[in-house]
């Protein structure tokens, strides 16, 4: 073994380091566990804002916040979990901008707030369009300032579990190659979300769900894995991100006959209206053959040059980068993409999981505060509150218990199937397998769900899983061996893929994200105000259900 | 398209190099990174390059072609192929190469933890409200903020390539982030630190890295801010301060620069007088007007007023200056045919035009 801490934290965007921050804060031998330098974590790519009830633009309250958040949901989210969500919210943001965070500023020169979709009030805090970027670097400076010991480029690949308690993990050392196994009390998983399922999304490579498929495989169940959200303006054919803020400063959605389709759909807030339903529009011109080449058009010609470039400097660098277009002269061809998994590792207030010593925390975590459909601005705020709520209890745990075993057989094990996958030299190589699965992911599990697609899909993936059983590994070296640890995100994302389909096909209804226009249209309270819980057993996943826990708010119809 | 392109290969254990040629057909939208990752899938699995958002915002994708750091995915393929063009892909420089495309960053963050790169409040309670900062404070360290550390200015720094251990252009400027945050109370030492040996004053002024910024940061113009905030605070003991003193003191007072008391006043009077000789072998070339009474130039006037206008807007002076302006207008200027110029209506039924790219 190679070291051991209190606390070992696996995932370093912002709720790795923010678990980290508060776990050292707390008195515990902490240390993150990474595969990218944590600056390079995608929460870095966050643009539009966070969201607490500060105040500062309109009256405003925690209570309000929480609201929204229930209603955008649809009415899945756990309401305990976003009471305490909203309730901390602002003194977590105060405390980043005491951290020296560049938020952007009122006139009187407080943090400055925007409205965001579905939120009641103006209520996102934002750094210009670089929030994410903001905060990431804010909490690498607090993790340098403590000093707090980082296993950078080092890629998670199984959770050590003894005596019915998880206490480490084995990593591959990408720079040096070989298994190195890190002892802890608790493990802390913040690994982010799983995108890279499809092929047009506005994750980043290293979104892969290997967090989440690792709690699977340490038999903890994951939670509504079938909500993953489509965010409506993703630029073709990559899916790279093109704001809300240009619907915001008035740009408009076009069809291929030049007219704004969202009137037959949203007809009072038009370009406005919530992430799912714009997805859905879209999706339905697209599919009735009004898109073009599978997209539509995202059009502010008409907003004028200064503008554009004044206020939209960022998207239009985008635009001119990936898809060749400068917008103060041409439309941008967008389409939804898949964007924020809702779905996740199933943990209590405090970020843990069923397994005692593993917690989990962020995207790759459902608590849950988003339910069926996440409102912008709210991820990161649940990456801050929730990281330090998983922080502080790992610590307090860590610290009154104390000893930590790794047997020598689980070591041997990892090796052992390692060298399987890197002896073999005859076979497929990963990246086709990697290709077909998040074509037929978008194909069949995208925007809209049909029962006969979702268990072709079902099947699809099957395949696709026997296949990966024989891949081959190019690079048989220890240096920076990414083809090796590519081929093992493949894996986690196989797993991943059969949980959704089996989730998707036992919802039958439709509710935030998972829309069933053909079959089941409508959102059934009767019986489906329930998670979808999923375990994986005998290789397979196996279906449960968890109920809702409901405070203060009653399930009302969801329209805006 | 079919692209062509040659890469430095690096292998790791022999330390051999060795160029590489690849071939192969790619989507019109490819950037490089795209190229990258389909010669990985396809060709050959031992390839190594960092990589991760592919938006330019991670930073992860550093690397040079044709011998200038940029990011991979921020390079289009489509203007490159059109000109005939066959690029050689390489590691960055300035920093040890670990495989093929990926260097050893250590040193690079080593420099940023030198800068004690975290805010010195004065106090570690949360207080019960945010600060009181107005926008044009913050706006301040605005491009310094867009720094994403992906160690394309450390690459291409002339004065890090002598001297391996100057701070460097990325954590001078992580520096100014702080010193320039009203809300930091530590800017003093931090200055008296930036001042010491292998800091800003060692500097060449060569401008590489605001050139080969990707994202508009300007490290040269950090250091300069950082320059002129240590002579402000008097913090002028580096031969580098006195230098830039005199310019300032000679421009203003007589209009131009007086390069005999250059010398003296840079580098004390010993130094001086064994310049001495040097110094009458130029005035007999006529390269030395006779130092008094000074000249002073006709229109002197001008530089006083400008000399006057920088003291008023200080710091504030350096603003107005539109986020990433730089790396955008890089991309026009090499894409000047990918985007289309004149705006295409959009007609009933019809596809509207793409862009050629
Ligand atoms: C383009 C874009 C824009 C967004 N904009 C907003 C917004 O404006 N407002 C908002 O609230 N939300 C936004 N979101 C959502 C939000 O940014 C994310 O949900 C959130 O940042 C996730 O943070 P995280 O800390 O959970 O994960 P990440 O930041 O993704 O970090 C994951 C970490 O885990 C590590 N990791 C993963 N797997 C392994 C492994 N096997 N071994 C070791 N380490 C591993 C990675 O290296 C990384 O450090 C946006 C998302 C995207 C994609
Ligand atoms: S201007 Fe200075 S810091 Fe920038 S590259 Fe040149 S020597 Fe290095
Ligand atoms: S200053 Fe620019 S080039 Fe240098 S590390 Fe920062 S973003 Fe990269
Ligand atoms: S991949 Fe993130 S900057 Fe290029």
């Amino acid at each position: 073994m190679e070291a051991k801490h209190d606390v070992l934290i696996v995932g370093a965007g912002c709720a790795g380091m923010r678990a980290a921050i508060e776990a050292f804060d707390a008195g515990a031998d902490v240390a993150l566990l990474s595969k990218i330098h944590p600056v390079r974590s995608h929460s870095g790519a966050a643009e539009g804002g966070i969201n607490a009830a500060l105040g500062n633009a309109s009256e405003d309250d925690p209570e309000k916040h929480a609201f929204d958040t229930v209603k955008g949901s649809d009415y899945l989210g756990d309401q305990d979990a976003i009471e305490v969500l909203c309730n901390e919210a602002p003194e977590d943001v105060y405390q980043l901008e005491h951290w020296g965070a560049v938020f952007s500023r009122t006139e009187d020169g407080r943090i400055a707030q925007r409205p965001f979709g579905a939120a009641g009030e103006p209520r996102t805090a934002y750094a210009a369009d670089i929030t994410g970027h903001v905060l990431v670097h804010v909490l690498y400076e607090q993790v340098m300032k403590r000093n707090i010991q980082t296993y950078e480029e080092y890629f998670a690949w199984q959770l050590v579990i003894n005596d019915d308690r998880c206490q480490g993990v084995i990593a591959w050392d990408l720079l040096n190659g070989g298994l190195k196994t890190i002892g802890a009390k608790t493990v802390i998983l913040a690994t982010g979300g799983a995108g890279r399922l499809y092929v047009g999304t506005t994750n980043a490579y290293a979104c892969t769900g290997d967090g989440m498929t690792m709690a699977l495989r340490a038999g903890v169940p994951l939670k509504d894995m079938e909500m993953m959200q489509f965010h409506p303006t993703t630029l073709a054919p990559t899916g790279i991100l093109i704001t809300e803020g240009t619907r915001g400063e008035g740009a408009y959605l076009l069809n291929s006959e030049g007219e704004r389709f969202l009137k037959r759909y949203a007809p009072n807030a038009m370009e406005l209206a919530s992430r799912d339903v714009i997805s859905r529009a879209e999706q339905t011109e697209i599919d009735e053959g009004r898109g073009v080449d599978g997209n539509v058009l995202l059009d502010m010609r008409h907003l004028g040059a200064e503008k554009i470039i004044e206020r939209l400097h960022g998207t239009r660098e985008l635009a001119m980068t990936y898809a060749g277009v400068d917008p103060i002269h041409e439309p941008i061809p967008v389409r939804p993409g898949a964007h924020y998994h809702m779905g996740g590792v199933d943990t209590d207030l405090d970020g843990r999981t069923e397994l005692e010593g593993l917690y989990a925390a962020g995207e790759c975590a459902c608590v849950s505060v988003h339910g069926a459909n996440r409102l912008g601005g709210n991820a990161l705020m649940e990456t801050i509150t929730y990281g330090k709520r998983a922080g502080r209890h790992a610590a307090d745990w860590a610290l009154t218990h104390t000893t930590i075993e790794v047997p020598e057989s689980v070591e041997a094990d990892a090796e052992h199937d390692l060298k399987l996958l890197l002896d073999r030299s005859d076979g497929e190589r990963p990246w086709s397998i990697r290709n077909e699965l998040a074509e037929t992911m978008h194909e069949n599990f995208g925007v809209f769900r049909k029962e006969d697609q979702m268990r072709e899909q079902g099947e699809i993936v099957s395949g696709l899983r026997e296949r990966y059983e024989h891949i081959v590994v190019d690079d048989k070296g220890d240096v920076f061996n990414n083809d090796l640890t590519q081929a093992l995100e493949l894996g986690f994302l196989l797993e991943l893929a059969q949980c959704m389909v089996v989730c998707g096909l036992a919802r039958k209804e439709s509710r935030g994200a998972h829309a069933r226009p053909y079959d089941y249209p409508d959102r059934d309270d009767d019986n489906y105000l329930m998670h979808t819980l999923v375990r994986w057993v005998a290789d397979a996943p196996v279906l449960d259900w968890k109920p809702v826990k409901m405070t203060k708010w009653k399930p009302m119809e969801r329209t805006y | 398209m079919e692209v062509k392109l040659k890469i430095w290969r690096y292998d790791a254990y022999s330390g051999d190099r060795e160029l590489r040629d690849y071939e192969l057909e790619a989507p019109e939208w490819a950037c490089l990174l795209d190229v990258l990752d389909l010669i990985k899938d396809q060709q050959d699995g031992t390839l190594a390059y960092r990589k991760s958002c592919r938006m330019m915002i991670c930073g992860s994708c550093g690397m040079r072609m044709d011998g200038r750091a940029i990011l991979a995915c921020k390079e289009r393929m489509k203007p490159i192929v059109d000109r005939g063009h066959v690029p050689v892909i390489s590691a960055m420089g300035n920093m040890p190469i670990v495989k093929d495309l990926v260097v050893d960053m250590d040193p690079f963050w080593s420099k940023i933890r030198r800068m004690k790169p975290w805010l010195e409040p004065g106090y570690d309670e949360v207080l019960e409200r945010e600060r009181i900062v107005s926008q044009q404070q913050m706006n301040a360290i605005q491009k310094e903020a867009l720094c994403i550390m992906c160690g394309c200015c450390v690459s291409e720094c002339n004065s890090m390539e002598s001297d391996p251990e100057f701070f460097g252009p990325a954590a001078l400027a992580k520096g100014f982030r702080f010193v320039g945050d009203t809300r930091d109370q530590a800017s003093i030492e931090r200055l008296e630190d930036y001042n010491d040996e292998h800091g800003i004053w060692d500097c060449t002024r060569c401008y590489f890295c605001n050139e080969r910024c990707p994202k508009g940061v300007d490290p040269r113009d950090a250091i300069a801010k950082l320059g002129a905030e240590s002579v402000k605070e008097g913090i002028d003991r580096d031969m580098g301060a006195k230098h830039a003193k005199w310019f300032v003191k000679s421009a203003e007072t007589t209009g131009w620069l007086r390069e005999t008391e250059l010398v003296p006043k840079t580098q004390g009077i010993v130094a001086a007088v064994k310049q001495t000789k040097f110094a009458i072998g130029l005035a007999k070339k006529g390269k030395v007007p006779p130092p008094i009474p000074p000249h002073v130039a006709a229109d002197v006037g001008e530089s006083r007023a400008l000399r006057q206008l920088v003291r008023e807007q200080g710091r504030e002076g350096a603003q107005g200056i539109i986020q990433g302006e730089r790396g955008l207008a890089r991309i026009e200027h090499t894409d000047a045919g990918g985007a289309r110029r004149d705006a295409p209506e959009v007609t009933p039924g019809e596809e509207p035009p793409k862009a050629e790219g």
